[in-house]
């Protein structure tokens, strides 16, 4: 039987705790590890190619393009080792290729998602198709970067895009009781000329503040609470180090986009009412061919699920599937478990439709 | 701590003792919390705060920047706007440079395709023993490879059709 504790030993223990709490408040994870290539750069955006670990031969031809927020950094996909959905594809023999929007300055404040989908996304587009070879290409949109790719999807329907992955896709805002930020961006309430002439782009802090605060009691209480239980557990401290990492690692968004989120999408829902206009054009969902597999989040409190079921009605896709997910917005992708429940769809949908 | 906890050697945890009550209080609290925030009273609270932060804030804002563009003047430096309006400038270069990269990648690369034709047409006609035979192959890859340098040189921002 073991000998209990003694106090100098409990003392030591407690010691090595706080070394651990103080570790992962104050220092940043080794995160984005999966190596990768620097293929093209326009401004701020960089798009990286992930070095193939499956031979040529037995690799999937349609290349995989994953397109995530402008407000927040993209490492999210390829969060650590051992829990990362790049490392996991690259594993699963497809191409992939990441686009990081890059940090906005304040000569970017007036960039819209028209300069965002149709300028710098069909460019990114264009040097894959050059690098890979292939004509075809699978998009992933993540969040705002859903709408990137959903308005890409519609308006350049013949530009090669043959399977469309929208995750966590906030598209449809006519649920208005049911968005808590529909709410707090109210006119009402909400003056956006006077944020955006304060501060050029909407600064990260604050969209943070914002995300955090639809469960505040989680995300500044809970959070660390079970941080502190588990600090003897390395597997959990890293995780939440990595998670705690990417959370803590703001970036603003450019004031334009930012107006076009709430103006047209929050407050007029313009984008399924087919009035949106992007580029000098109506952005008509009819328009959007490409197969399509919408990704849901039981649990979302950012992108409740009433945001994302509309688009299904709406593209005339022949092929298109609406998967749900217990969990929530990050978690899906980037929690502990989804290894063994999205990752795992994503690749079975796309390879059937990659070949 | 309790005698199990002690010769398992886990270490001491001041909270253990109130855990489940932490715990639920927590879950009470945040359910209470997610129906607070999502309410009008919340969203006009915030929007008040803000609206009054950005108000007050606001003349100490354009204080700043007047001098700061005045010390700028008189040193001979550009302003923050100024910059920011090179650095759009410069985007706009990028986005050119980058059509043309691609566009010349599309020529090199078409002709190395016609010139790839062009040798297997030769070779072609090597091996059947008359050169004429290989004539009409010749027209169709080079306008194969034309046909290709011209989708290659197509901008992004324009649909093709």
């Amino acid at each position: 039987m073991a000998e209990a504790a003694t106090l100098p030993d409990q003392m030591a223990a407690c010691e090595e705790r706080l070394r651990t709490l103080t570790r992962v408040m104050t220092t940043k994870a080794d995160i984005a590890q999966t190596p990768k290539d620097l293929v093209w750069t326009l401004n701020k955006a960089k798009l990286y190619r992930y070095k193939p670990v499956v031979d040529a031969r037995q690799r999937h031809p349609v290349p995989l393009l994953l397109v995530f927020a402008v407000m927040n950094r993209p490492y999210i996909l390829d969060l650590r080792p051992g829990n990362s959905f790049v490392e996991f594809m690259v594993g699963r023999g497809y191409d992939v290729y990441l686009l990081d929007w890059g940090c906005p300055g304040i000569e970017d404040k007036n960039l819209k998602f028209d300069d965002y989908a149709l300028e710098y996304l069909p460019r990114a587009i264009r040097k894959i198709k050059a690098v890979s070879g292939s004509e075809e290409f699978s998009m992933l949109g993540w969040c705002i970067g859903a709408i990137l790719s959903t308005i890409y999807a519609a308006m350049r329907p013949d530009n090669g895009l043959r399977n469309l992955l929208l995750l966590t896709a906030p598209l449809d805002f006519s649920n208005q009781q049911g968005l808590t930020f529909a709410k707090w961006v109210d006119e009402k309430y909400f003056d956006i000329d006077k944020v955006l002439d304060a501060f050029g782009n909407m600064p990260g802090e604050m969209i943070d503040y914002g995300a955090r605060a639809l469960k505040p009691v989680d995300n500044y209480v809970t959070s660390y609470c079970k941080l502190w239980d588990n600090l003897d557990d390395p597997r959990v401290v890293e995780s939440w180090h990595a998670m705690n990492t990417w959370v803590t690692d703001n970036i603003p968004m450019a004031g334009a986009t930012y107006r076009q989120l709430i103006v047209d999408l929050y407050r007029h829902n313009l984008l399924i009412k087919g009035e949106w206009v992007i580029g000098g054009e109506v952005l008509d969902l009819r328009r959007l061919r490409a197969n399509l597999l919408t990704v849901i989040a039981q649990g979302d409190h950012i992108t409740p699920p009433c945001q994302s079921e509309a688009i299904l009605t709406k593209v005339s896709s022949s092929d298109k599937e609406l998967y749900r997910i217990p969990g929530g917005h990050i978690g899906i992708m980037a929690g502990s478990s989804a290894y063994k429940t999205t990752w795992p769809h994503i690749d079975k949908w796309l390879s059937a439709r990659s070949g | 701590m309790s005698e199990d906890a002690n010769a398992s050697g886990k270490s001491y945890d001041p909270f253990e003792p109130f855990r489940e009550v932490r715990d639920a209080y927590l879950n009470t609290l945040s359910k209470a919390m997610i129906d607070a925030v999502n309410t009008e009273g919340y969203a006009e609270a915030t929007g008040a705060m803000l609206d009054g932060y950005l108000t007050a804030t606001k003349p100490f804002r354009e204080a700043l920047e007047k001098n700061m563009l005045q010390a700028l003047q008189q040193l001979s430096l550009p302003s923050r706007q100024e910059v920011a309006a090179l650095a759009e400038r410069f985007t706009n270069m990028e986005m050119r440079l980058d059509d043309m990269d691609a566009k010349l990648d599309g020529i090199v690369k078409s002709l190395a395709d016609e010139k790839k034709a062009r040798s297997e047409a030769a070779s072609r006609a090597g091996a059947a023993g008359s050169p004429v035979e290989a004539a009409p192959d010749q027209p169709k890859a080079a306008s194969a490879a034309a046909g290709r340098a011209r989708r290659a040189a197509t901008p992004p921002d324009k649909p093709r059709r």
